[in-house]
């Protein structure tokens, strides 16, 4: 990667509710300059402060000068080499994933200016300048399926950030481009796209088995851009070109194309003892992601050591 | 002592071959197998109102215990750590290291734990009023829940509470929101460190506080 | 008949692709994926045999084990098992031996083998759950799963492992259940309590992670009953 170097800009704009005399003196004793000088060399705004220094550095006087009430520009100091005729450059966001594929975790560069959307109390670290705004998603039907119905949205200002994604689930991270194309995704998989994938829930209804434990509840994801999504466990993926049967606690998600159709497993019997419980059968072609975890067996494993309220009139919990 | 991190970074536990005379300390509970000619004995984490102190407040167990190889042969034993994730081994050389509580696993007999005031921050964090300082010559082994990444800090980063690890000495913590007021509590990130200065975080790929809530919902 | 096993060691699955014909034998619940045209049948004991009554008892018990058998129809077929708890899967050949295997470890097994629950054993005391023993017996394969990375002790003498930590072990060898340190006090102050003292020969597998001691560190932040 090129080592970037990058100009500070003063625009000589403060930022709302910052009183301009304290701002320029802030900015006086910052640069060592009597107060009248320091006026005199604001007056000249846009003024360059740096001109050719590295991100650190950047980001250290984008936060300084901010803190004083100055509206700072972050721009690019070296003109990169126009790009060699080859290949598409890869769309979409720069991302590395670290701990594959048990405890994956992705790190996103976010470019100055852009937003990505992040299932709420995902972000794990993050740079500095990013602005988190926190939104409602979806109505009713995602409440009801235990899904966080907010959606963080994180916003790079002023300059590229970076920001590290750690889901709740113990398991592996995987990303799609889709290309104005549609994933279906179970509920909990979802954890981050960019800003033109529009992504809803869609009820399923009497899917809710008991037996399953966990609800087949879809989210649709469709538009052009980056989305990420994680699994319990590690994913396997099946290319569906006859009829495939599976748990419906392992759906991770499912391209277009197919058809789905949930039935319980085997007679009553096996309804009862096996502990199949409902399955969802694909049919068609396209491909499906499954994830080797079942997240009904580690909720029930998980119950046994849920604290029990030792006093009265408890709520009880659910 | 021969020692070696095994497993995937999944589920990485501790190989140790100790000789005549040597010992090692780990954490109560921290032994899965070892040599039935090992002798163990217990003792406290600490002074006993340190011990105290240590438990209650900084999230350590009591005790900690003590397995010495009394006979004239090489003996192994297992360590490992209660939750499934990647172990890591710092050799101290006389510089401190902070961790997290509940990240200590187990220690060679020159490294000294302390507690020390991790600040109001850390409290209001939900991460207890202590860190642990380990100090000291010898081998440090600490384990986290999921991966660990390492980040080189050189001014400021924010990490959130439940996934930080491990940092170096030369690193400070300082509590924010993570948003305004409304992003805050609402968005699931509410309070988050800021950590400043210059050296090096551990940062772990899950945390205990997220497992909870993917799985409070379904209960 | 071929069993592969996938994303080892941290999240395995085990993937069996069956010819026309072929069953295999798995716990309840472990299915995750199969092919179309794949036949189930429950049972709680071996694919003849009923027994649902001494099931339902055992369902009383608290230890629920009811069996799984999978046969292709018509074409080949494939089966993936997984489980709730992460961890390692291992695949052991068996030739006319016993093998004890703790209930949570075992996953599957070929039709040849004889799954028992005559053992007696004994029952994890403190690990806070309930454990009962298989002994798996005959020819063919079984397939074994562990939270956490399975690593064999071959023993030649005595060697402690902790009783939330045992997979299975060969019937060859002795044991005793025991304090860990030099005295019961240091024992369970040193958060060891009971241990399992083996002897003899042959082989322990053990899993480096005790899901009770995971349940106790998640406990805490888990919403109330």
């Amino acid at each position: 990667m090129p080592s970037d170097t990058y100009q500070v800009v003063l625009t000589g704009e403060v930022l709302p509710d910052i009183d301009r005399a304290e701002a320029i003196a802030g900015f006086a004793a910052l640069f060592k300059l009597s107060e009248p000088a320091a006026a005199a060399k604001i007056d000249k705004a846009p003024i360059i402060i740096k001109k050719s220094v590295d991100k650190a550095t950047a980001g250290q006087f984008f936060t300084r000068l901010g803190k004083l009430g100055w509206k700072i520009d972050i721009r690019a100091a070296v003109s990169l080499p126009a790009a060699v005729a080859a290949t598409a450059p890869q769309p979409g966001l720069k991302f590395t994933f670290t701990g594959q594929p048990d405890y994956a975790f992705v790190t996103i560069q976010i470019p100055k200016g852009e937003t990505i959307k992040v299932e709420a109390s995902s972000m794990a670290t993050m740079d500095v300048n990013l602005q988190m705004k926190t939104k409602m998603k979806g109505g009713i039907s995602r409440l009801l399926s235990g899904e966080s119905i907010f959606v963080n949205e994180f916003t790079a200002e002023g300059f590229d950030s970076e920001i590290g994604i750690a889901p709740g689930t113990p398991g592996d991270l995987r990303h799609v481009f889709l290309d104005d194309q549609t994933i279906y995704l179970q509920n909990s998989a979802f954890v981050a796209c960019t800003q033109d994938i529009e992504v809803e829930s869609k009820w399923q209804g009497l899917t809710k088995g008991f037996f399953s434990g966990e609800s087949l509840f879809l989210i649709r994801a469709k538009g052009r851009g980056d989305l990420w999504f994680n699994s319990y466990g590690a994913i396997i993926e099946i290319d569906v070109t006859q009829d495939y049967v599976v748990d419906t606690g392992n759906i991770v998600a499912f391209s277009e194309g197919l058809d789905y159709k949930v039935t319980k497993v085997g007679g009553y019997k096996s309804l009862f003892f096996s502990g199949e419980g409902f399955v969802c059968r694909f049919s068609g072609v396209g491909k499906v992601w499954i994830q080797t975890r079942s997240t009904a067996a580690f909720v029930s494993w998980a119950h046994a050591f849920r604290p029990v309220k030792r006093t009265s009139g408890s709520d009880g919990g659910d | 002592m021969q020692t070696a991190i095994k497993g995937s970074k999944a589920f990485s536990y501790i190989e140790v071959s100790l000789e005549q005379g040597e010992s090692i300390v780990c954490e109560a509970g921290g032994m899965s197998s070892m040599d039935a000619a090992i002798d163990l004995t217990a003792r406290l984490n600490g002074g006993f109102l340190r011990a105290l102190i240590k438990r209650y407040l900084g999230g350590e167990t009591l005790f900690v215990s003590n397995f010495t190889n009394n006979t004239s042969q090489p003996r192994t034993l297992t360590l490992v750590q209660s939750v499934p994730g990647e172990i890591r081994c710092q050799k101290m050389q006389g510089e401190g290291f902070n961790l997290q509580p509940g990240a200590f696993i187990a220690c060679t007999a020159g490294v000294k734990l302390g507690l020390r005031w991790a600040g109001l921050v850390s409290f209001i964090a939900r991460e207890g009023l202590f860190k642990l300082v380990a100090s000291g010559d010898g081998n440090l082994w600490y384990g986290a829940y999921g991966a660990m990444i390492e980040k080189e800090i050189d001014g400021e980063y924010i990490v959130d509470t439940a996934h930080l690890v491990a940092f170096e000495p030369g690193v400070k913590l300082k509590l924010q929101l993570a948003g305004g007021l409304f992003s805050s509590l609402f968005g699931g990130e509410g309070l988050v460190t800021r950590v400043e200065g210059k050296g090096k975080i551990i940062v772990q790929s899950r945390s205990l506080a997220g497992l909870a809530g993917w799985l409070n919902p379904k209960f | 008949m071929q069993i592969e096993l996938l994303h080892q060691p941290g999240n395995t699955a085990a993937r069996v692709t069956l010819a026309p014909g072929e069953t295999i034998t798995s716990e309840s619940g472990a299915m995750i994926a199969m092919s179309g045209n794949m036949d189930i049948t429950t049972s709680t004991h071996k694919k003849k045999s009923g027994g649902l009554l001494k099931a339902a008892k055992r369902m009383l018990a608290g230890e629920s084990f009811f069996l799984n058998h999978f046969e292709s129809s018509g074409q080949a077929g494939e089966v993936i098992f997984g489980t709730g708890l992460a961890g390692d899967m291992m695949v052991r050949e068996l030739e006319q031996e016993s093998l004890i295997v703790q209930s949570r470890s075992f996953l599957a097994a070929t039709d040849d083998i004889d799954i028992g629950f005559g053992w007696q054993g004994f029952a994890s005391i403190f690990s806070g759950e309930s454990v009962f023993w298989l002994n798996l017996k005959g020819s063919g394969s079984v397939v074994l799963t562990s939270f956490g990375a399975i690593y064999p002790v071959v023993v030649d003498g005595d060697y402690i492992v902790d009783t939330g930590h045992i997979v299975a072990f060969e019937e060859t060898l002795d044991f005793t259940i025991t304090k860990a340190g030099k005295s019961w006090l240091h024992s369970y102050l040193g958060g060891e309590g009971l241990v399992c003292k083996f002897s003899g020969t042959g082989t322990v597998w053990c899993q480096s992670h005790s899901s009770a001691d995971f349940g106790q560190r998640l406990a805490p932040s888990l919403k109330n009953r």
